[in-house]
């Protein structure tokens, strides 16, 4: 019996389908106090004072948590430039000053409102090219006093910078016969868009321990940074996740739950933190917004020769876990296409905005919209069909990666051929219509993870992972992975929600890593509890090892069904319980040139996979209105453990990039002051989904159980790409800025 | 201050409640039926859908003294007397028309409402039905395809026409 590769429910989508899942906001805690943020309304100040004397005496107040009475300590995220309340500098609209805990949510409010603080308002910075000025005002004006990873840069408001070189862009730029293009774009911040706002609740424990709910990407690492910043031990600390109503990388940070602890600490009473959809959307971690150059060569017969690119990141406030941006932007810039010379920079900037931070694919839609949109032009240049061109130059086997990582198993044709042919490639179109491909590569990420399997003595089977399931599809996936090797029905497990009281440590949701990692950990737990119940089963029904099948619940000897004995059954005989546990296994990165590279951390990508979109778009001359028609991707997956979640990553992220490409911009206005909320933030509705065609595509050069790579990211980092060049196809040009509104979109056809 | 008499998923509530006192607080804090959730509390979102006699509206934005005498119907109380699951809930299920989850129960009633209205929709009528729900983990494709599927479970099971939920059962609570 096979399951993976099958069609198989999600085991968590009854209690979805009945409201009976608990999300963050629905936990019940009796006597629980509310807390509330006081927020800095300036973009730039010294606080010169917190006075929360009046605030405090207000009815039903609790606690009040500010600077002065909570750690000092920084955090550190590579860069150590950020604490719980800032001191002195407060850099962003919004950033807290205090948490107020009261007995009813008004009564936080009044007395949040009461607090009197005392700012210095000075000039700030809200542009990522103004802040790279040498007059520009410093964000942090102490920077060179911040103590930093090794590998990291920081230099005034250079927050990170990494590069790739390699052969010599200017002599081929200098090539007589050389055909050279040029060209800049804007990208616009956006948010993660998950439905669930930011919320947390935290309860003090007799003898100085915390517990803390949330709804968390990554439950295990924040309990090391909040026991850090506390100064708590971190087996004192117990982070519960609940159901994660979306996350797409903005919930592997913290955010409500470090004001939910701060304030739990001062109460006798749980203390919850829920946030509005305006108050998530001050707080919370947007994609970067920023900047790109890029000047390409190529010979008159489409080989490109040479690129020169240069990203500038607007990472706001602080350096949170924005750095993978500028990281992941260098390597896709030039891919998947052979060009041998190069020089690729990257660089992250600090504005007095929220922290920019990593959402799905971070870096993904923004260098690959430029990158193909780039290419595209300079293939029309040469007169060259851009699938053509795309072909000409797409990598092969045993080519290199961008810093000299040697590729196999490489699908960027077949991906690039199978998107285009999705959309009726090369037939005609009518009036304004146009066809677009894109391609790219993407890393599977490798986490430590730990799983732990269950085989209970009345009938029951649990599966514990730390990885938590933020909608992404490991109810069903991982199921189907311990399912195949013990011979149960997936339908028939339990899961449990990541707990660190259950301690199977997982290094949390990010990177496409679930099924990959925290799947190599359901894997050998499930191996490890095979072994145990084949052991028992040996002595049950007087057979050797090899002659006994595992099967729907049973173990049975070959050729002999009616010898055969259930798990509940040796689990009863070994004393109740039969437990699997398992851990993913390290993976070690390719081997790379380092020489090519300058302090960039992420230069050498495991098991990457191969994706292109296709998209056909019709544009209105008169409006500028883009409607997009049909969107195709063609991914390269490895093997596809749940064939129906690996379509839904695809779809999800085909509309997610149709939003990035087209509505959705995150905008401030000119003192800084962002509009999070969703009448100014356009994310696409069922109307706006088009027709998309998914064409998964297997290979053998995965590294996870049944060779799968990772999924989810992908999938937004072309379609952006495709309609872009799908609109210059269409009408002749396409914005260098985003999104391509119908404004910027009629603006860009009557100004060329 | 107002008193009213509300009717959720068949039962009585008496209450008193401030002039501006949404529905979705009502529900959810002194209900306790949290299986109503709160997206953006502007209107834009839908996850927070409820029925109001049979009508599909966002909770955030209905004031709870607007509900006086009426029936309410939450996720909670969609699926059959019996405790099997409601047409729309099996078909959301079968045609994996969630992921995260948090959408859905909005996402549900709202397709309950309109299946109750509609009974052969083309997939642009659901497409059309809905796009005051948000979804950012599906791109919708298989939300649609559950809308229809429970479009001809509806059918088959001669339930088209329907008013989803609960019947009020008129009573006083001690």
């Amino acid at each position: 019996m096979h399951f993976v590769g099958t069609r198989r429910a999600r085991l968590d989508a009854a209690p979805k389908v009945t409201g009976a899942a608990v999300y963050t906001a629905d936990v019940e805690l009796s006597g629980a106090l509310t807390g509330v943020i006081l927020r800095s309304p300036h973009a730039f100040a010294r606080v010169l004072s917190v006075d929360i004397s009046k605030a405090r005496s207000m009815p039903g107040v609790r606690a009040i948590a500010h600077a002065g009475n909570t750690p000092d300590a920084l955090m550190a995220f590579g860069i150590k430039d950020q604490r719980l309340f800032p001191r002195p500098y407060a850099r962003y609209i919004g950033e807290p000053i205090a948490a107020v805990a009261a007995d009813t949510e008004a009564e936080a409010r009044a007395a949040a409102d009461a607090i009197v603080v005392g700012y210095d308002v000075l000039q700030p910075v809200l542009d990522a090219l103004r802040a790279l000025a040498p007059d520009a005002p410093l964000v942090h004006p102490d920077w060179r006093s911040y103590e930093k990873a090794a590998g990291r840069v920081l230099r005034g408001n250079i927050c990170g910078h990494n590069r790739i070189r390699r052969g010599d862009v200017e002599a081929a730029f200098k090539d007589p016969d050389a055909v050279i293009h040029e060209s800049r774009f804007r990208f616009a911040p956006g948010i993660s868009g998950y439905v669930e706002p930011r919320a947390a609740a935290a309860r003090r424990e007799p003898g100085g321990g915390l517990t803390v709910w949330c709804g968390s990407q990554s439950p295990y690492d924040n309990r090391d940074e909040l026991a850090e910043l506390f100064g708590l031990p971190p087996e004192r600390v117990r982070f519960v996740n609940q159901f994660v109503g979306g996350a797409f990388g903005g919930k592997i940070l913290m955010a409500a739950e470090w004001y939910a602890a701060a304030l739990a600490l001062q109460c006798d009473a749980p203390v919850r933190v829920i946030w509005s959809r305006h108050e998530d959307g001050m707080h919370i971690y947007p994609r970067h917004g920023g900047f790109a150059e890029f000047k390409t060569a190529a010979k008159r017969d489409g080989t490109l020769l040479a690129m020169r690119a240069s990203f500038v990141y607007d990472n706001g406030a602080y350096i949170g876990y924005g750095n993978g941006t500028a990281q992941i932007s260098t390597m896709l810039a030039p891919a998947p296409y052979r060009i041998p010379n190069l020089d690729i920079e990257g660089t992250l900037v600090y504005t007095n905005k929220q922290s920019a931070g990593p959402v799905r694919a971070p870096g993904g839609p923004p260098a690959n919209y430029a990158k193909e949109l780039h290419l595209d032009e300079l293939a029309a240049k040469l007169g060259i069909d851009p699938l053509e061109f795309r072909l000409r130059n797409a990598w092969e086997d045993g080519d290199e990666g961008p810093t000299g990582q040697k590729l196999s198993g490489v699908r960027v044709k077949d991906a690039l051929r199978r998107a285009a042919e999705a959309v009726g490639w090369g037939k005609p179109l009518p009036a304004s219509s146009g066809r677009g491909v894109a391609a790219t590569w993407w890393f599977s990420a490798c986490g430590a993870s730990t799983a732990r399997i269950e085989i209970m003595q009345d009938g029951t089977f649990v599966l514990a992972t730390g990885n938590p399931e933020v909608g992404t599809g490991s109810a069903a996936g991982m199921p189907l992975l311990a399912a195949e090797i013990l011979g149960i029905d997936p339908a028939r497990f339990k899961l449990a929600i990541s707990d660190t009281a259950t301690d199977t440590h997982d290094g949390g949701v990010g990177g496409s890593s679930s099924t990959f990692s925290a799947g190599m950990a359901v894997t050998a737990a499930a191996t490890d509890a095979r072994i145990k119940l084949l052991a028992r089963a040996e002595q049950a029904l007087e057979a050797r090892v090899d002659d006994i099948v595992l099967r729907d619940g049973r173990a049975e000897v070959r050729g002999a069904t009616d010898r055969g004995v259930s798990f509940a059954e040796l689990a009863r005989a070994a004393g109740g319980t039969i437990s699997g546990v398992g851990e993913s296994t390290e993976q070690n990165d390719p081997e790379f040139d380092e020489t090519l590279t300058e302090t960039h951390g992420f230069a050498a990508w495991l098991a990457p996979s191969y994706t292109a979109s296709a998209a056909e778009v019709h544009v209105d001359r008169d409006t500028g209105a883009v409607t997009v028609r049909k969107l195709a991707t063609a991914q390269d997956v490895g093997f596809a453990v749940n064939p129906v979640g690996v379509v839904g990553q695809i779809e999800g992220g085909a509309v997610m990039g149709l939003g990035w490409a087209l509505t959705e911009e995150l905008h401030y206005d000119e003192r800084g002051l962002v509009k999070p909320d969703l009448k100014d933030y356009l994310m696409p509705t069922a109307v706006d989904a088009p027709e998309i065609e998914v064409v998964v595509l297997d290979s053998t050069s995965g590294v996870g159980p049944y060779g799968l790579k990772g999924v989810g990211e992908p999938p937004i980092t072309t379609p952006p790409a495709a309609i872009a060049c799908a609109i210059r196809a269409a009408v002749g040009v396409a914005p260098h800025e985003t999104p391509m509104t119908p404004e910027r979109v009629w603006r860009t056809i009557n100004e060329k | 201050m107002h008193p009213i008499t509300l009717f959720a998923n068949g039962e009585q509530h008496a209450l008193v409640v401030e002039p501006l006192e949404t529905l979705l607080s009502v529900l959810r804090d002194r209900l306790r039926l949290t299986g109503t959730k709160e997206g953006c509390g502007t209107g834009y979102c839908g996850a927070c859908t409820v029925l109001v006699d049979g009508r599909a509206v966002n909770s955030c934005l209905y004031l709870a003294v607007d509900t006086d005498r009426r029936e309410v119907t939450t996720i909670e109380g969609l699926a059959d007397e019996d405790g099997a699951l409601h047409p729309v809930q099996a078909a959301f299920i079968e045609r994996f028309g969630l992921q995260c989850g948090y959408c859905t129960p909005g996402m549900i009633l709202a397709t309950a409402a309109f299946l109750s209205d509609n009974a052969e929709p083309t997939a642009r009528d659901a497409q059309r039905a809905l796009a005051g729900n948000l979804c950012r983990c599906t791109g919708y494709q298989p939300i649609i395809a559950s809308v229809l599927d429970a479009a001809a479970r509806l059918r088959e099971q001669g339930r088209t026409g329907e008013r989803p939920g609960k019947r009020a059962r008129i009573r006083s609570r001690a």
